[in-house]
């Protein structure tokens, strides 16, 4: 007999018969996501945006709030001299990006292992807990998350979703990415003594640019 | 499975956490810290009440359908092309990860902290194959350096100060840390450890939830380092207990709600990654392979005994921030995987009881750590349950036996038991001094390291009738 076997054997010697069928299961896991409401916070501020900022910035993350997407290079050329850094960006190689001007500053796609400042998209931001969604793909390397010190990541008003469900919710039924990210708050570590220190192997640094909806392009 | 069980008896090791201070203050700092944030956290989330029953009644409904939901995760988890392998205890689950690494040629692992990990004692196979370990959370990378087991399930390196971490980067970091605060601390392990997610060959992590209807396995970090350590290598396996399963992932964020505030006192950790199979056709990054190993080590026979409450556990620790024997003695004191409350309820599930026996005595039944889980486990009645189990196979000592026999016999005759009462409160006074009772004859293990308060002279019956008498007397 095979593990598995063995195993399965085990598990149903322990629970009753006969087994409740698939439909029945299921039912009852749809009726423990009901009315949500009632055991989840409620959003920091009235509004999506508001409440998204709210939280992020507890988290030691810092918003910057632009019209539109044409006005993100200079937004990020103001950040790196901000924090005296070299006008030099790995960005994500999607087209949304590659199309603005850039000018003043250069950029890669291939992400060094000590990459001082990375860009790139968000997929969802979640309202409840400031979180962003990153999914994996062919445009979306996922050590571009993980190995800059300043990760500057934009994110469309439009794109906010008010509560984890929600998430779940939108994606349910979609092939799921490779590797589907929350990212709330820059990297941190409590290891030594229980004292907070930013920038354990991920990012020191989260800088989130929340682009108005209204500017949007047309996908 | 006794890798981690230390030889020497549970009270040799107890007295000896407890006459060390600087391990007191170690403990002191962090577990302080941890139930001040978790407080804070949930006044800010007056919906928790709620949500934990929900969390109990999610976990209750995932055991109770435990074989439907690990053939959906299952199924699900090779349609994303993922590898499925079962373990049905310890030595299969290391043959197992081992056998992968040795057929992928692999020299370097990373691995992202898992309690599993620990439990199945993959640090040790690894070491026995010839191949070099990474630890990447900084608390494992401590506690690698320092050749330690875990003593806390989410601050595993929770028994070292600041200074004693000093001493361990500055033999163990090329070059050693700039400074020795926290900050320079944190910030020379992330360049030590930098080479080494790079150039690894597997990536091993554990798994905080098995996504069943997505085939998905779910980590929650603080660091990054469980991306890093599951994207750069070809090879990424899970190592995940059975019980770790959730209908979807939505079941998944109702339970993280409560895992993150019950641990750190945060509402959701920095990174919470689900991982779906391997790299798709055309992805930027992500390994080639991806196995998973289900390992069940005796959470099947859990299920048909009294302890399967405790297979709702989400491993968030605040049972043992908040036990006052934990606090007082530390982590590896308990000898075994899992320390404090949860660990004492587990170990003898693992290790057997003629080992661990010790472990559900070691509690004042305060059931501190019953009010803080955040699904619900009765932790001291099945504590309880291992003393009744204990008593019942003839495990206790003769003494305790014998004491237990002869109260017993008191206890069951309300008049010898009152007399009996009413000569020992007189008897205890003769030891009193100034209030206090500092020594006694026979009870050196309870006064050697605290007083008892010396008794106000009559039994509680006494006073009681005495009362009676008075409120009679004045109808």
């Amino acid at each position: 007999m095979t593990a598995r076997d063995r195993i399965l054997n085990a598990v149903r010697a322990g629970l009753p018969t006969p087994r409740a069928t698939p439909d029945a299961i299921a039912a009852e896991a749809r009726a423990l996501l009901d009315a949500p409401e009632a055991r989840r916070p409620a959003l920091a501020a009235p509004g999506l945006a508001d409440s998204f900022c709210a939280k992020a910035a507890a988290l030691g993350t810092t918003v910057a709030r632009l019209p539109d997407l044409a006005a993100l290079p200079e937004a990020v050329r103001g950040y790196l001299a901000d924090h005296g850094l070299s006008a030099t960006l790995a960005l994500q190689p999607a087209p949304s990006l590659a199309v603005l001007d850039w000018s003043g500053i250069e950029r890669h796609s291939a992400i060094a292992p000590d990459e001082p400042v990375a860009l790139g998209l968000a997929r969802w931001g979640i309202a409840e807990s400031g979180s962003l969604v990153i999914h994996s793909g062919p445009d979306t390397p996922i050590l571009l998350s993980f190995l800059p010190l300043h990760h500057i990541v934009v994110l469309h008003e439009d794109r906010l979703l008010p509560h984890l469900e929600d998430y779940a919710a939108r994606t349910a039924g979609e092939a799921p990415p490779r590797n589907a990210i929350l990212i709330t708050g820059p990297s941190g570590t409590t290891d030594i003594e229980g004292s907070y220190v930013r920038g354990a192997h991920g990012p020191g640094f989260l800088h989130v640019i929340l682009i108005a909806p209204e500017a949007r392009p047309a996908d | 499975m006794s890798h981690a069980t230390t030889r020497a008896p549970f009270k040799a090791r107890a007295d000896a956490a407890l006459a060390d201070r600087t391990l007191k203050l170690a403990i002191d700092r962090t577990t302080g810290t941890a139930e001040a944030k978790r407080a804070a956290a949930l006044s800010a989330f007056p919906e928790f009440e709620a949500a934990r029953a929900r969390g109990k009644a999610i976990k209750d409904h995932v055991i109770a359908h435990l074989d439907h939901y690990l053939e959906e995760f299952e199924r699900n988890a090779i349609a994303s092309g993922a590898r499925v392998h079962w373990a049905a205890d310890d030595a299969e689950a290391r043959a197992i990860v081992t056998r992968i690494c040795l057929e992928a040629d692999a020299r370097l692992v990373t691995r992202a902290k898992s309690m599993l990990g620990e439990e199945i004692g993959l640090p040790h196979a690894l070491a026995d194959a010839g191949i070099e370990r990474v630890e990447t959370d900084l608390a494992e990378h401590i506690i690698q350096l320092a050749g330690e087991a875990p003593s806390h399930i989410i601050w595993p390196a929770m028994h070292r100060t600041r200074e004693q971490v000093a001493d361990l980067f500055r033999t163990g970091h090329h070059p050693p840390p700039a400074a020795e605060d926290p900050a320079s601390m944190v910030q020379s392990a992330r360049r030590e450890l930098r080479a080494k997610f790079l150039g690894a060959d597997v990536g091993i992590s554990g798994a905080n939830f098995l996504v069943a209807d997505t085939g998905a396995t779910c980590t929650v970090t603080n660091e990054g380092n469980a991306e890093l350590t599951t994207t750069p290598p070809r090879i990424h396996i899970v190592t995940a207990g059975i019980e770790k399963l959730v209908p979807s992932t939505a079941h998944a964020f109702a339970l993280l709600r409560l895992l993150v505030r019950s641990a750190t006192g945060g509402e959701m950790t920095q990174y919470t990654t689900f991982h779906c199979g391997p790299k798709r056709p055309g992805d930027a990054d992500g390994p080639e392979e991806m196995h998973i190993v289900l390992v069940d080590n005796g959470r099947s026979r859990m299920l048909a005994d009294e302890f399967r409450a405790m297979l709702r556990c989400i491993r968030c620790g605040a049972c043992m921030n908040h036990c006052v024997v934990y606090r007082q003695i530390g982590g590896h004191a308990y000898g075994g995987t899992y320390p404090g409350p949860m660990g004492a309820v587990l170990t003898p599930v693992l290790d057997g009881l003629a080992a661990a026996r010790d472990l559900p005595h070691a509690c004042t039944m305060n059931g501190r750590c019953a009010e803080v889980c955040p699904v619900g486990i009765p932790l001291p009645t099945l504590l309880r349950a291992w003393r009744a189990r204990s008593w019942r196979e003839g495990r206790e000592p003769g003494a305790v036996r014998a004491g237990l026999s002869l109260w017993a016999r008191l206890a069951t005759r309300p008049r010898l038991y009152r007399l009996a009462s009413r000569i020992g409160v007189r008897g205890l006074r003769l030891f009193g001094r100034g209030g206090w009772i500092a020594r006694l004859p026979l009870a050196g293990g309870w006064t050697a390291h605290r007083d008892l308060p010396r008794p106000e002279g009559r039994t509680f019956m006494e006073q009681y009738r005495a009362w009676q008498a008075r409120k009679g007397a004045g109808r």
